[in-house]
């Protein structure tokens, strides 16, 4: 059951501008597309419809199933103190689509302290990148430490930027008390299926509901 | 003066919640035309005031708090809200304006739906299904009644919605301060006030002019790119 209290589930992806949440978008649609899982997007751009009108044209889901909301120049603002209209967003492509079983929301990118409203979101997503310097767990942002899955991309980048990516995950679990992250590349896809099973397992219940579709 | 009853602090408070910017209404991705006034060059620093004094006496005040305060005391009666509200939708030229304040009502009534406000669920589910517009002064005069106001502190908490998210927009375009956000708002109360002493236009007469701001609206959404919904 969805915050929504019916409908599909909403997860949301936050995360510093640049972090590569909509490469992780790109990368994840095609997979939920072959595993029959049925997504819907809201992009939240701080200048109107760029990541909205990047996944349309890519055609990688229906354009229809693409939504943009305007962020009013507070990208955290519509994610966190007044998700009115990502909720709006969110009952009308229920409605106009009930087959839906998922809505990833993008956030429009915002510092390390954005969360999302849990009257918003059932699950969410923060997305930090290598080359946003090692030291960024250490910096014990809500966003970072609240999320219930963190994901630290463009690991194909640490050698280029001096990151010591093992002691970046480690310095991550532990200011996360050991909660799951992920580490993931959008260039080479890797970590892609792991965050796509995390989210089929905590989210869509694949596990449960769909007993086998785990080696599917 | 005696001291004020619980019943009177019951309304101020419900009336200071309502009109907070932390209510969440959706608001702040509205700037009214302004972020085109600005990009435009027809905004400067110390337009403020004067701006918001135009929207009051251009707009809300001859055209929105009669349809609000028409709605407030319609606010049980869903069928007379349909009709306001067609009303509304008919009466509202521009394009992106009309949908500017459908988006703003609807996303209003389904904060008041999952609040529990008393005629929400209702309204809304007509709204879904009628394809009502959803207008935001219709929503906003019955939601602000039906949770407890009177239809004084309805037209005063509506008015003050307005000025307030108009002051937050000018700030987060970066055209103004906060002071002068608050300077702009001290020089049109008393005005707002006066004119709230007066009664409403009557429905048949209400009408709205503001060419400036709704040419900006028209402009605005031809705009390659935006940070704010109107
Ligand atoms: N090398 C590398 N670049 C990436 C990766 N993910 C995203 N990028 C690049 O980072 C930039 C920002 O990505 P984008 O998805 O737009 O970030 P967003 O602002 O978080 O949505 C783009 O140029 C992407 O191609 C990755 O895993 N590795
Ligand atoms: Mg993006």
């Amino acid at each position: 059951m969805s915050v929504s209290g019916k409908g599909a589930a909403r997860v949301g992806i936050g995360g510093p501008v640049g972090c590569g949440k909509t490469a992780l978008l790109e990368r994840m649609l095609p997979r939920f597309g072959a595993l029959g899982v049925e997504v819907a997007v809201i992009t939240n751009d701080l200048v109107t419809d760029e990541d909205a009108r990047r996944l349309r044209e890519k055609r990688l889901i229906d354009p229809a199933r693409v939504v943009a909301v305007e962020a009013g120049a507070c990208p955290h603002t519509v994610i966190r103190e007044d998700p009115t209209l990502n909720m709006e967003a969110a009952d009308a492509l229920d409605r106009r689509f009930p087959m839906l079983d998922l809505i990833l929301i993008e956030s429009g990118g915002d510092n390390l302290a954005s969360t999302f409203s849990l009257d918003l979101v059932d699950y969410w997503i923060f997305v930090i990148d290598v080359a946003g310097g090692d030291d960024i767990p250490r910096k014990r942002g809500p966003g970072v430490i609240q999320c219930d899955l963190l994901v630290i991309n463009k690991v194909d980048l640490h050698a280029q930027v001096d990151v010591d990516l093992a002691r970046m995950m480690a310095e991550a679990t532990q200011v996360r008390d050991g909660r799951p992250l992920i580490g993931t590349s959008c260039r080479t896809g890797e970590g892609i299926d792991a965050v796509v099973d995390a989210i089929r397992r905590e989210v869509l219940f694949a596990d449960v509901l769909q007993p086998g579709a785990a080696e599917a | 003066m005696s001291d004020p009853s619980a019943e009177a602090v019951l309304g101020l408070l419900t009336s200071l919640r309502l009109g907070d910017g932390q209510f969440p209404s959706g608001a702040f991705a509205f700037s009214g035309g302004l972020e085109t006034l600005c990009a435009d060059g027809h905004f400067a620093r110390g337009d403020l005031g004067a701006f918001l004094m135009g929207q009051l006496t251009g707009r809300w005040l001859p055209f929105d708090r009669a349809f609000v305060e028409a709605a407030a005391a319609a606010h049980d009666d869903a069928d007379r809200l349909a009709e306001l509200d067609e009303t509304v939708d008919a009466l509202t030229v521009g394009d992106l304006q009309r949908r500017s304040s459908q988006r703003a009502g609807r996303a209003l009534l389904g904060v008041h739906a999952r609040l529990g406000t008393a005629g929400a669920a209702d309204y809304r589910t007509r709204v879904e299904r009628d394809g009502l517009p959803g207008h935001q002064p219709i929503v906003q005069g019955a939601m602000l009644a039906a949770s407890g106001l009177a239809i004084s502190q309805v037209a005063a908490c509506a008015a003050y919605g307005v000025l307030s998210s108009l002051c937050s927009a000018a700030v987060r375009l970066g055209k103004v301060s906060h002071l002068d956000a608050q300077a702009a708002l001290v020089a049109v109360h008393p005005a707002l006030a006066a004119a709230l002493a007066r009664p409403a236009p009557p429905l048949d007469e209400a009408a709205a002019f503001s060419p400036l701001t709704e040419i900006a609206m028209m402009r605005h959404d031809a705009r390659p790119s935006r940070l704010f919904s109107n």
